[in-house]
């Protein structure tokens, strides 16, 4: 563990619903969040020396200028979208333990001003090798995931109950985090009832659409100790995928049973490997929730139940605070905001620092995996 | 509900096409549909696209797709009331092309025949530049 890095700092604007961060530049709320995160560390601006980025990234020579960051020694992103959330760490990491840099942040931010990003498709200009699905009448991610979500069902006999409860245990955990958007609790009647966006999946299924910042300080756990906050070590990170999964929601010939999955199997496997821990070692799990039965289909593919039994798993309450492995105490994509996964890193920050609003009792070890999505898919397992 | 799945509004859309896709455009022009084989392995690959994954080879053949079933769909409700729309995406297996999956749409079929399984008949709907490939459910 001695080249071990670790999260040194954390720093976010508010969340804001989908629109409302205006007057804000979208470029303003990440220096806020680099700025919160940097003072969070006990550190300054003249310490960055690297930025990691996913999900397309932003411009570094912008957020240099804008800060007054004197020299990047690096400046990377992770290929792909939202599968390389928790990649980010994964690259930062990488940056800190070959030396390329010492302060490395990672950066994650949303605003929603004329685009909604679950009408993503419509507005991406169509390639030849995408042509079928806008001639199929898709205009958006959660649309596609609802044919595997469907196919799932239809193979195992998960119930829209399941994922049901995956959006009542965020509701529940978000009412008391004040930074949450939806936090009045919902019945599972009050679900049945909402209108279906994408059937299988009616509207609670669907990721909250929000602005906002959220950026991290990652450096070597040795310097880490010296800081000002409790180190948190990033125990294994992973980015990649493979080929049967490749561009998932946009392939859709991933093969049995590879296609009723989340595509997070092989990440999975990794990240024990390189932690030396598994599944039951796990004290919180942070999975990207973006559309609920991708929860179900991420805690098979991670081990904490059988390829299959996820509905039944979830159903069971074994996701709840006091079940055998709660899964977003912070409320998630679903309830609390959706930074594109940065929401989950900062929640096993503060879980694993032991300060979080619905803490788990003496956590040591977070599971943070990145958006179920073409590859790179990623996830982290951080520890205390 | 005797709602049925309606045509996807596609007469602005402008299919993109490049040299691996065109053959596939040019048979649907001519109400074929067809899909490409490596012509040294005999897998079938999709997207079209200039490499067999299995051998490299770059020959193509573009072969009859065959029956299809319903491998997984979504419903999609545009509107309300008397003015609603119903969609229907769908993912079609071919078991003759080696299981290869078109997304498509399920069009003029009753909601309540679509299911997973179902065997689909080719049918068309068009773009702006291509003839698009829809499907509906074979009824006895
Ligand atoms: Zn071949």
């Amino acid at each position: 563990m001695k080249h071990e890095s670790a999260i040194a700092g954390v720093g976010a604007t508010p969340y804001y619903f989908r629109g409302q961060s205006a007057p804000q530049t979208l470029y303003e709320m990440i220096c806020k969040a680099i700025l919160a995160a940097v003072e969070d560390a006990g550190l300054t601006i003249r310490d960055v020396d690297g930025l990691a980025f996913y999900s397309m990234g932003f411009d570094s020579g912008l957020i240099a200028e804008s800060l007054g960051i004197p020299e990047l020694t690096f400046a990377s992103t992770v290929s792909g979208t939202g599968g390389g959330s928790a990649g980010v760490l994964d690259l930062a990491a990488m940056a800190v333990e070959t030396g390329r840099a010492k302060t490395v942040i990672c950066v994650g931010a949303c605003q929603q001003l004329q685009i909604r990003y679950g009408t993503a498709f419509s507005h991406m200009p169509v390639t030849p090798e995408k042509a079928w699905e806008r001639a199929a009448g898709l205009t958006g991610p959660g649309q596609v995931f609802a044919l595997i979500a469907r196919r799932h069902m239809h193979t195992y006999g998960t119930r829209r109950e399941a994922f049901a409860e995956v959006v009542i245990s965020s509701r529940l955990y978000a009412a008391t985090r004040e930074s949450a958007i939806r936090r009045r609790p919902l019945s599972i009647d009050e679900y049945m009832a909402a209108p279906m966006l994408a059937d299988p999946l009616c509207r609670l299924d669907f990721t909250l659409e929000t602005d906002g910042a959220v950026a991290f300080v990652v450096t070597s756990g040795e310097r880490a100790r010296d800081l000002k906050r409790r180190p948190v070590y990033i125990a294994a990170s992973a980015h990649g995928g493979t080929c049967e999964w490749g561009r998932a929601f946009h392939w859709l010939n991933m093969p049995d049973p590879i296609f009723t999955t989340a595509g997070s199997e092989p990440i999975a496997a990794r990240l024990y490997a390189a932690a030396g821990i598994g599944p039951k070692e796990i004290d919180v799990a942070l999975i990207y929730d973006h559309f609920s039965p991708l929860v179900i289909m991420q805690l098979e593919d991670y081990g904490f139940c059988h390829r299959g039994e996820g509905g039944a798993f979830v159903e069971s309450g074994a996701i709840r605070i006091n079940g055998s492995i709660p899964v977003n105490p912070h409320g998630g994509h679903l309830s609390e905001a959706y930074i594109i996964g940065m929401t989950h890193i900062r929640e096993a920050v503060e879980q694993l620092r032991g300060e979080a609003v619905n803490q788990i009792e003496g956590a040591q070890f977070a599971l943070v995996t990145g958006g179920p999505a073409p590859i790179p898919m990623s996830g982290a397992i951080l520890r205390n | 509900m005797s709602d049925v799945s309606a045509h996807p509004s596609l007469s602005g859309y402008e299919v993109p096409i490049d040299s691996w896709t065109q053959p596939f455009w040019d048979a649907t022009a001519t109400r074929k549909l067809v899909l490409p084989r490596c012509a040294d392995c005999d897998r079938f690959r999709w997207p079209p696209g200039p490499f067999c994954p299995g051998c490299h080879s770059q020959r193509v053949e573009w072969v009859p797709a065959g029956d299809g079933q319903i491998y997984s769909f979504t419903i999609i409700t545009k509107g309300d009331g008397d003015q609603h729309q119903v969609f229907v995406p769908a993912l079609i297996e071919f078991p003759e092309a080696g299981g290869l999956r078109l997304v498509a749409a399920i069009v003029e079929t009753p909601l309540a025949a679509v299911r997973i399984g179902a065997r689909v008949e080719l049918s068309w709907s068009h773009a702006a530049n291509a003839t698009v490939p829809v499907f509906k459910i074979v009824t006895l």
